[in-house]
């Protein structure tokens, strides 16, 4: 079969057998593609830095008849994570980005604006400055996927929000006037919904700039989260791990 | 049914768990076993079994031993004040390897990994703050992989370790010896600017 290539970003990487990778992608072409990386891991010759998560590459892989995987022929490092400095926050972030990517995309289906989303992001998330890049990221995303409601509306009575307060719940699946709140919900501050209005017509290279303490914005993520873990079915491991920073 | 006798179904069974071993190459380890002497069998039963019951973490470096503290923190030719952290105790034998090395070791045991939820509070470092506290140690030599885990966790380290009196040091990344540089990638390369040293 032919010698595909696209721009990608790694997403994960498991060992398999004794010295090879099965590696998920997020390829531009094809959207997420896992393959394997035959001597990755023992001859770190061949692919070198190129299959660390969250690095952007360029990918040359090729189908195999009848398999599931593909074969990974070789990377080259367009980007890596690691040309900057490394520090535990930046690490856990690195891993929501990569955790939330391999469990909301689907297999070999492209999401471009996705792609190109992921890849600025990833450009902005220094060590020290993670917080605007993630909320940038999951709000993004979100929408991309597909499982955003409308946020200037009530979800139950339809009614117009701007300039009145608005809740979140765990079960609910948007933004709830006063009136319609359920028990146990929480308000989203008309700041965070200010920011996400703007984050909708800003570049994330535009914002970069800003170093957001964690308290910044933390409900437009936490009302996110529970968006994205309702629809996964399923806790998100760095979500917990994201909370538990200082 | 399955095709084999109860207990050949059962240590194909053990024999495939282990890694890189699938389903053809335990039935064969399965029948060379069948086929070979008493003495070797039991030999290797004999092996498997001491590994579990003998072997534990040396209270000192949690390296892999059987005796406490490990071969490494009793030697007395060793110098105890300079440690080396390593991630995993098979790190120790490629340090070893370069016959350079005369400090000991500490390992970790695994390395911060939020994609699995491991975070900082679960490195096995409480043994080795103790030594430091206790004005045993000159120098820590962080010898975590130079991945994005590996890397996080030497920073989430030296912050831990700075006390007053101990140097905390990072080992080098770069070009790997004998290796042409028209083909390092721009990682490695950029890690070799970083760390380059006068000569
Ligand atoms: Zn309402
Ligand atoms: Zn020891």
């Amino acid at each position: 079969m032919p010698l595909k290539d696209s721009e990608a970003v790694v997403l994960r990487s498991y060992p398999l057998r004794e010295a090879d990778l099965l590696v998920t992608f997020f390829t531009r072409a094809e959207g997420k593609v896992r393959g394997v990386a035959r001597s990755a891991k023992k001859s770190k010759r061949r692919f070198g830095g190129a299959l660390e998560p969250l690095t952007c590459v360029k990918l040359y892989y090729e189908d195999r008849e009848r398999q599931e995987l593909a074969r990974i022929d070789s990377c080259e490092i367009l980007d890596s994570p690691l040309t900057t400095a490394v520090d535990y926050a930046r690490a856990v972030a690195l891993g929501h980005v990569a955790e939330l990517l391999d469990e909301l995309l689907p297999e070999r289906e492209a999401n471009d604006a996705l792609f190109r989303l992921t890849v600025a992001v990833l450009r902005s998330l220094r060590a020290g400055a993670i917080w605007m890049p993630l909320t940038y990221f999951e709000l993004w995303l979100t929408r991309l996927v597909g499982f955003l409601p409308e946020l200037g509306e009530c979800v139950v009575c339809g009614q117009t929000l701007n300039g009145s307060r608005a809740f979140y719940h765990a079960l609910a699946d948007g933004l709830m006037c006063a009136g319609d709140k359920r028990l146990a919900s929480s308000e989203m501050t008309p700041e965070s919904r200010a920011l996400a209005a703007q984050m909708f017509r800003t570049p994330v290279e535009t914002m970069a700039q800003q170093v957001w303490p964690k308290s910044k914005a933390a409900d437009l993520r936490k009302f996110l989260i529970q968006i994205l873990e309702r629809h996964l079915e399923k806790k998100l491991v760095t979500a917990s791990m994201l909370d538990k920073l200082q | 049914m399955s095709k084999f006798a109860e207990p050949m179904a059962r240590l194909i069974d053990e024999l495939k768990k282990l890694p890189g071993i699938g389903a053809k190459n335990a039935q064969r380890l399965a029948f060379h076993i069948l086929r070979s002497s008493d003495d070797d069998a039991e030999a290797l039963a004999t092996a498997v079994r001491d590994i579990k019951a003998q072997l534990r973490l040396c209270s000192v470096c949690n390296n892999i031993t059987d005796v406490d503290p490990c071969s490494y923190c009793s030697s007395a030719t060793r110098n105890l004040r300079l440690v080396c952290v390593v991630e995993e105790p098979t790190n120790i034998a490629a340090i070893e390897k370069t016959r350079q090395y005369n400090g000991v070791y500490h390992v970790l045991h695994g390395s911060i990994s939020p994609l699995h939820g491991i975070g900082p509070e679960h490195l096995r470092i409480s043994n080795l703050l103790r030594r430091i506290d206790a004005g045993e140690v000159d120098e820590v030599i962080l010898a975590t992989n130079p991945t994005v885990e590996g890397e996080a966790t030497a920073v989430y380290l030296s912050q831990q370790i700075k006390r007053p009196g101990v140097r905390v040091t990072r080992i080098a990344t770069g070009i790997p010896a004998g290796s042409d540089i028209e083909y390092a990638d721009e990682v490695t390369m950029l890690k070799s600017l970083e760390g380059r040293r006068e000569i």
